[in-house]
């Protein structure tokens, strides 16, 4: 899945000139965390939320040098950006190693788009169909496709609509198999998987009282 | 202590035999007890006469055992003699006797109006014996007391005087702990006023017939009622309420009997409202009424054979033996005769459509009787009768709500299928196909103008059809406690679910974790589901009231019991009093382990009728 189909396209972006008060109105009116700074629609950097309290403090603190007045001057100009060729993986792996919120994507030298952390985790709730009516069966599979194959012949054989279907490695010899299926019947379908041969974890059995 | 009456009424101890026995001395010797037996030549022509032939009075421990299966020695002779003879409405009895015949026992008087009689009054007392095997007459055991009107006649029409002998008596028999309250006599006389207290037609096709009646007389007045206002109509207390902002012509002769046609003799007018104006003119009809014992509320139980009509197939988790069951455990649990049986009723279109989308309903029943297996999805499986019942089953909680804001019930249990929570405008999901709880909401608004209405959901699911129909809706606060979504179907229902737009705010979802049990749920519910409801002020309560939370059902993961649910239907009654007149409408969702649904569910309906069940828990209170 490449960044360039889940990116966020309609920009709020801010010229390297503008107060820092317009930035924070900016950020709190449309409940967002990183405004690109854009000029003639090549980036020039990147202001957080974070950035503009810094500054305040900074400038409360340090009376003779005064307090920066525009976001040019606060900005990281050293941005960490995508391409919309990248992948989707890429950018959770960038976004997790480097402790970011976002990524601003560059077509050439055009700001493109924005990735941010929510934007990757909406593409994980589609994927798992964590909002769609279901319930999630766990089986644990030999690692063997021959197995995976028998699972899912055995699901097709069952009177229920899969929604969703996750292969996970499960240590180094098995898998996880994450089965969401529509039936409110889930104890019905655990036991005739069971039946089959396979084995089905009682998901509410991990849980543990704290 | 004398035991011929001059003792005050009250709660007290049983009569010693020998009290009893001298009472039956006294009234011998006053000439007012008497043996008797049936007139066979009077029963079978079912002509006129009196029905028993006077006898001396049995031996004296037949009688004492009579009385004693008849009253448990609650009232002595004279007393008893005293009490159904009190003076009402100026009108008194004069040669009250009391009959023994073999198994049951005779009130025989005149009616007086000061010396002149104006009228005859026979009550019938006896123990109906149910049989153990339906069709073999025996074994029986002793079933309900029940107080029979083998005959009331009165020469002219007294208003009033029946309803308020009724009232009177209905409270006696109450206390006496009589069940049943049956009038055999045809209503001839004062059919509006029985009607107008409760007295129900005793046979389903003399009611067809008031009610098509009903409604040849609104087609040849012309008047503004729709067919469906009238074949809404289950109960002869609803026909005598009809309509009572139409007012309709009608002529009385000097008997005080009323037709629609003026001739000689009736040429009195009078204006009536409509329901009146029609049984002051009807034909007869045979009524009975039903009495309530040891219950403290009165609860309706709506329940029809065509909920058994939704077929599913063998090993269906919503299969019919859930309804078999509950009724058998009913009847054998001797619960039947205390609760309101109530007939549910086709609903309208446009109380449908109120809720759900025409197209989805018309594919619903396309896909019945094309003879699909199953509809929108493989769970929703579907026979013959099908659409039918999910039709019905809305209608039920219409029956239901009808119930309590007629005042027939204080509350109401729905035992309705196919359930209804999982379904939402246009889909099908979850064993459900028509959201009779939503039906029933908007059906409440429109016929009776609530307009702040709860509904709580303890099915073990989310009632997410429910939730997605009102969560704009700030007069409906929908209320869930489930078991938590990463678990359970449907997988919604999280706690940050608190309603959309206008809506904000009146969705609470509370996610119970898996292996959740007693404690957790009543704590959740006194924590979280008391609170929000003490703060909307209900008008109304409707309960989507799943019993699929039990730790035997393995549909779900919680491991609650009987006892919780005693616990949330005590303190939602309370709720209800406090707010809205005690108006619960329970009805029936999940729960699919029979057993353990069955001792749910009674243990339920009994608190709905206020029966003393385990103590409340203080549990996380």
């Amino acid at each position: 899945m490449f960044v360039g189909r889940r990116m966020k396209r309609d920009l709020v972006t801010v010229p390297p000139g503008a107060s820092l008060s317009e930035a924070a109105r900016l950020l709190k009116a449309n409940r967002i965390h990183h405004l690109p700074v854009v000029e003639e629609g090549r980036l020039l950097g990147i202001v957080t939320d974070t950035d503009l309290r810094n500054a305040t403090l900074r400038g409360a603190a340090d009376e003779e040098v005064g307090a920066p007045r525009t976001v040019g001057e606060v900005m990281t100009r050293d941005v960490v950006t995508l391409s919309p060729e990248d992948t989707i993986d890429d950018a959770m792996l960038i976004l997790s190693r480097q402790r970011l919120g976002a990524l601003p994507v560059l077509d050439g030298d055009r700001l493109a788009g924005i990735v941010a952390k929510t934007d990757v985790l909406s593409a994980l709730i589609d994927t798992l169909d964590i909002e769609g009516i279901g319930v999630r069966l766990e089986v644990i599979l030999p690692r063997d496709m021959g197995e995976v194959t028998r699972l899912s012949a055995a699901l097709g054989e069952l009177p229920v609509e899969v929604r969703s279907l996750v292969l996970a490695p499960h240590g180094t010899d098995r898998y996880a198999a994450f089965v969401r299926v529509a039936t409110i019947d889930a104890s019905g379908v655990r036991e005739r998987l069971r039946g089959k041969g396979f084995d089905v974890a009682e998901l509410s059995d991990f849980y543990e009282p704290g | 202590m004398a035991a011929d009456g001059t003792r005050g009424w009250g709660p007290g101890g049983p009569w010693p035999e020998r009290d009893i026995a001298d009472g039956f001395d006294r009234l011998i010797a006053a000439n007012r007890l008497f043996g008797a037996e049936l007139n066979p030549s009077v029963l079978k022509k079912s002509g006129k006469g009196t029905p028993f032939l006077v006898r001396k009075p049995p031996l004296r421990h037949r009688m004492l055992a009579l009385w004693r299966d008849l009253f448990e020695n609650r009232v002595a002779p004279g007393e008893l003699l005293a009490l159904l003879s009190a003076e009402v409405h100026g009108l008194a009895h004069g040669d009250g006797l009391l009959l023994f015949g073999s198994d049951r026992l005779l009130y025989d008087c005149q009616i007086l109006r000061g010396e002149e009689s104006v009228g005859h009054l026979t009550l019938d007392l006896y123990r109906e014996r149910d049989r153990i095997v339906p069709f073999l007459p025996f074994p029986t055991r002793p079933g309900h007391r029940v107080v029979y009107i083998e005959g009331i006649s009165l020469t002219r029409q007294s208003t009033g005087y029946a309803s308020a002998l009724f009232r009177l008596y209905e409270r006696l028999f109450h206390d006496l702990g009589f069940h049943l309250f049956r009038l055999k006599a045809s209503l001839s006389v004062g059919k509006y006023y029985w009607a107008k207290e409760g007295f129900e037609c005793t046979d389903r096709e003399q009611f067809q017939e008031v009610r098509d009646g009903l409604w040849d007389l609104v087609r040849r007045l012309g008047l503004p009622v729709f067919e469906q206002e009238v074949r809404r109509l289950t109960h002869m207390s609803d026909v005598a309420a009809f309509r009572r902002d139409l007012k309709v012509p009608v002529w009385r002769d000097r008997e005080g009997y009323y037709t629609f046609e003026r001739d000689a003799a009736h040429s009195e007018e009078f204006l009536f409202p409509l329901g009146k104006a029609y049984l002051l003119c009807a034909a007869p009809w045979d009524g009975h009424k039903v009495i309530y014992t040891d219950t403290p509320r009165r609860t309706a139980f709506v329940w029809s054979e065509k909920y058994l009509s939704h077929g599913t197939p063998v090993g269906h988790p919503e299969g019919l033996r859930r309804l078999t069951a509950l009724r058998e455990a009913i009847r054998r649990e001797g619960l039947l005769g205390s609760l309101i049986v109530t007939e549910p009723y086709m609903p309208g279109m446009e109380a449908l459509h109120a809720v759900h989308d025409p197209a989805y309903l018309e594919a619903f029943r396309e896909a019945v009787s094309r003879g699909d297996r199953y509809f929108a999805t493989r769970d929703c499986a579907i026979g013959a009768g099908s659409y039918e019942a999910a039709l019905l089953a809305a209608g039920g909680v219409m029956a239901g709500i009808d119930a309590v804001f007629s005042d027939r019930s204080d509350n109401a249990f729905c035992a309705v299928r196919p359930p209804g929570h999982h379904a939402g405008r246009a889909t099908a999901m979850g064993f459900c196909f028509v959201n009779n709880v939503a039906v029933g909401a908007s059906y409440a608004r429109s016929a009776y103008g609530v307009a702040r209405i709860c509904i709580l959901d303890w099915d073990a699911h989310h009632g997410n059809g429910t939730q997605d129909l009102f969560e704009e809706d700030p007069d409906t606060l929908f209320v869930s406690i489930h078991e938590h979504p990463s678990f359970c179907y449907p997988g919604t229902g999280r706690r940050m679910d608190r309603g959309k737009g206008a809506g904000a705010g009146a969705t609470l979802n509370v996610p119970l974790s898996p292996h959740a049990g007693d404690k957790e749920m009543i704590g959740a519910f006194e924590r979280e589901v008391v609170p929000a409801i003490e703060a909307f002020r209900p008008e109304l309560i409707l309960l989507s009231a799943g019993f699929d939370a039990h730790r035997d059902d393995s549909i779900a993961d919680l491991e609650c019991t009987e006892a919780a649910y005693v616990h949330m239907t005590r303190r939602l009654l309370e709720l209800a009093d406090r707010h809205c007149g005690g108006r619960v409408v329970s009805v029936l969702e999940g729960g699919y382990r029979v057993e353990s649904f069955v001792a749910s569910a009674l243990a339920h309906i009994r608190t709905l009728q206020g029966r003393e069940e385990t103590p409340c828990s203080s549990a996380g209170g």
